[in-house]
């Protein structure tokens, strides 16, 4: 699979490292653990790693047009409220309120996206706002209750095929279609090429706009997906989703060697990033570390992905003096 | 006195500058002049110590420097004055003056504002600048903020100091003020290098000219006494017999875009021009003339506040660069290829097919078709002769001339018949320079494109343009026809702009 625009086809360095990163994580937790390749923890770990993937991708579509989205887990979390409402208090059947659900999402992301093209305000200070204002709604409209889902509304989040949990296949799927968009279709390309350099890109005609709008659509759906997911696995619709998934988008998405300037971005490395993340969290369970420091490691595990991106530039740059005569 | 010796500059695919040994002495106004690409930019580099020299040495007042930094260069008093003007836009006046040394209270650490406005004024009487120095930098005109950049460095107490292109934004009685300052400061014994590609201000100003040319110094010469044509030709390397290129001028057709009456407030006035299909039209006259600024409303890319298009006869509303290309085939390669023609990270297919993703899209999957990109990258490639390791070489790696093509080809590619250039060969060497020449001239005579061609070099306009359009103060201030007949000379032909420039 091809990564992104910048390469030609095959792997790229950085996706072979991270292939290989995760190959030692998995090595190292087999040995470490008797369980760990035990039927039911692959269930659980394959199923979490597939939440990371769904929220990485939802600030990676932000940060591959050289934006950004702080409101990915309140996003996330309004969802929950709105699917808790439309099963529990409005009584809808399940695929309306879904449907509701994933429709908030994708107006979130549209509003986001307004604001940001037509106002000419930037994404950041746009979606720390909005993130404000949906936590402080989830809060005011649940009073921090779950909500109630019907019994058969977890058969997606809870059941698997053959041992591989629903949700997995359904995201590696998306990540797929994904993965195409950007390395062959025209919508995906023009979003690489605004995040790369978004005024050559519209004195090419490219409507980069419309471009960025898209982008937060899409994050507000996928946003919306993991929330909807969520609340199957949990079996409620807990307004309490989405509080940790900032940090993780951020992670997930760098890990994966999604550029943070825009015009990057590589699927099959937001999965193995995704898969990064799930092992050393479970790692770190399992050497029983104190649970009170994981917000650090969380951190240093971030900064450690940005660095050796940094060193392995250095190292593969070629010695070149700037600008011409 | 300041002494280059030997000195010997590479950047990837151009030899900047080749063994050039010149010296400047104390008092003295020496003017660095040369085309684009012919080495002045990296010497200012090199004295300012942005960049070191491969080979080479730099002597001041007999000793040896070994420029790390800027700062090492500040601190030898050596100063810049740059066309890219380098002041903190939200700062005063006064605080860009005094940057580096502002006045405190004692040893407080706290500023004393009075102390620095006052110090501050005292060089901006200097350099003939009667504001508050308490003026937020980013109400100030370009020329003003020359003016403040340089009474920064009569401030630092330069001892050197050089001038890049200072009078590029500038208006006429801007730069006799400018000339009268640096008179002032030669009498005070400062080394000023003055680097310029417009003649008259040589001649004017100065008492000595090195000629670089493709990174060779051609010459030193006393300006006293130095016939201009000599000047040019040292420059140019022949004689200024602008030749056309040769082949086929066949008359021009049709006419593919008209303007009546173009206002965009502030930036255009009232312009109003026609360009038929095969006709190469200049649009020439300096930075912020009005130029790119009536190009861009064009193309859609700002809006226009009154007058009308016409695209082939008909009246049209072009919104965006995406109206603009799909809807009119009119396409427009800027002016500065890094910040706004091109993905530098992205390879040089995309770069090319970039207009064309929706027309080679196969139809069952929706997926650009890979075949189909290479195809005619491939074509591009070959057709404008652009070098390169392969379509998937990164854009950033190429030569400013080969960049300057990709630019070009995008356009081509996606198939327009008209065509605005802007500034093609700023940065790109001489022999890339013939080469996009005699391009230009093919794509508008052979190919029957109508070109519009923005420059602000003159040779370059008088060799391919049709007619030349001469803006001034955002207006078009008359048109200089009859070159495809021939029989007028380039010095008639300068002398007829330079006509409508005064």
């Amino acid at each position: 699979m091809t990564t992104h625009d910048r390469k030609g086809p095959g792997i790229s360095g950085r996706t072979l490292g991270l292939a290989i990163s995760t190959a030692i994580l998995f090595a190292v937790l087999s040995l470490l653990s008797q369980s760990f390749l035990s039927g039911y923890t692959m269930f659980v770990v394959s199923r979490q790693m597939a939440f990371y993937v769904l929220i990485a991708l939802s600030q990676a579509f932000c940060l591959v047009v050289g934006q950004m989205s702080l409101a990915v887990g309140a996003i996330g979390s309004l969802t929950t409220i709105v699917l808790g409402l439309g099963l529990e208090t409005w009584g809808l059947p399940a695929p309306l309120a879904v449907l509701l659900a994933l429709g908030f999402g994708v107006l979130a992301g549209a509003v986001n996206g307004w604001l940001i093209t037509r106002l000419r305000i930037d994404s950041f200070i746009v979606t720390l706002s909005m993130m404000f204002i949906f936590m402080g709604l989830r809060s005011g409209i649940s009073g921090g209750q779950p909500y109630r889902v019907p019994a058969s509304f977890s058969f997606i989040g809870q059941k698997s095929l053959f041992g591989v949990p629903y949700v997995f296949l359904l995201v590696v799927l998306l990540l797929g279609l994904v993965g195409f968009m950007y390395r062959s279709t025209v919508f995906g390309r023009r979003m690489l090429a605004t995040g790369g350099n978004a005024a050559a890109a519209r004195l090419s005609g490219i409507a980069t706009d419309r471009m960025v709008v898209w982008a937060h659509v899409l994050s507000g759906a996928f946003a919306a997906l993991a929330a909807v997911l969520w609340a199957s696995k949990l079996g409620s619709a807990a307004p309490e989703t989405g509080d940790d998934w900032l940090i993780v988008s951020f992670a997930v998405a760098i890990i994966g060697g999604t550029g943070l300037t825009g015009g990057v971005i590589s699927a099959l490395g937001i999965f193995m990033g995704s898969a990064i993340f799930m092992l050393i969290k479970h790692g770190l369970v399992e050497v029983k570390a104190n649970p009170y420091f994981a917000n650090s490691f969380l951190g240093l595990l971030i900064l450690l992905a940005i660095v050796v991106d940094r060193v392995r530039e250095i190292y593969t740059e070629k010695p070149k003096g700037k600008a011409s005569p | 006195m300041l002494e280059l010796k030997a000195v010997s500059k590479r950047f990837p695919g151009v030899q900047a500058l080749d063994g050039v040994s010149l010296s400047f002495a104390p008092g003295e106004i020496h003017a660095l002049v040369g085309e684009n690409g012919a080495g002045k930019s990296t010497l200012i580099k090199i004295v300012t110590g942005l960049t070191s020299p491969d080979e080479g040495e730099i002597f001041f007042e007999g000793r040896r420097l070994r420029f790390q930094s800027y700062r090492d260069s500040l601190a030898e008093g050596i100063d810049v004055v740059s066309q890219e003007i380098q002041v903190i836009p939200e700062s005063t006046i006064a605080e860009n003056i005094m940057l580096d040394k502002l006045i405190t209270r004692g040893k407080s650490g706290i500023i004393d504002w009075a102390a620095v406005n006052r110090v501050a004024r005292k060089y901006l009487d200097m350099v003939g600048l009667p504001l508050p120095p308490d003026t937020v930098i980013k109400r100030l005109s370009a020329a003003q903020k020359q003016l403040v950049q340089i009474a920064k460095a009569l401030a630092a107490e330069a001892r050197v100091l050089l001038l890049d292109e200072p009078t590029s934004s500038l208006t006429e009685h801007e730069a006799r003020t400018l000339f009268e300052i640096l008179r002032s400061l030669r009498r005070r014994g400062v080394t000023i290098i003055f680097v310029s590609h417009k003649g008259e201000q040589v001649f004017a100003l100065c008492d000595k000219v090195s000629v670089l040319r493709d990174g060779r110094l051609v010459g030193t010469r006393r300006i006293e006494g130095l016939p201009p044509p000599e000047l040019v030709k040292m420059m140019i390397g022949r004689d200024i017999v602008q030749t056309r290129p040769a082949g086929p001028a066949a008359p021009p057709g049709r006419e593919m875009l008209r303007a009546e009456g173009v206002v965009r407030k502030g930036r255009v006035e009232e312009a109003s021009f026609s360009v038929r299909a095969g006709e190469i039209l200049g649009f020439y006259g300096l930075v912020g003339a009005g130029r790119t600024e009536l190009a861009r409303v064009l193309i859609g890319e700002d809006s226009l506040d009154e007058g009308a298009v016409y695209v082939r006869g008909e009246r049209a509303v072009i919104r965006s660069v995406a109206d603009s290309l799909e809807r009119y085939r009119i396409g427009y390669v800027t002016e500065n290829r890094k910040e706004e023609g091109l993905l530098l990270q992205s390879p040089v297919r995309t770069n090319i097919t970039i207009t064309i993703w929706p027309r080679i899209v196969r139809r069952l999957t929706r997926a650009i078709s890979r075949v189909k990109e290479r195809t005619i990258a491939r074509r591009m490639v070959d057709d404008l002769d652009i070098r390169v390791t392969g379509l998937d070489q990164k854009t950033e790696e190429l030569s400013g001339g080969n960049q300057q093509k990709v630019c070009l080809s995008k356009w081509l590619a996606a198939d327009c018949d008209t065509l605005i250039i802007d500034e093609p060969t700023v940065g790109v060497d001489v022999g890339a320079k013939e080469q996009i020449h005699r391009l230009i001239w093919d794509l508008a005579r052979t190919r029957g494109k109508a070109v519009i061609l923005i420059s602000s070099d003159m040779p370059e306009v008088i060799k391919l343009s049709s007619r030349i359009l001469v803006f001034r103060d955002r207006r078009i201030a008359g048109e200089v026809g009859g070159l495809d007949e021939g029989g007028k000379t380039y010095a008639e032909v300068s002398a007829e702009i330079g006509r409508f420039l005064n």
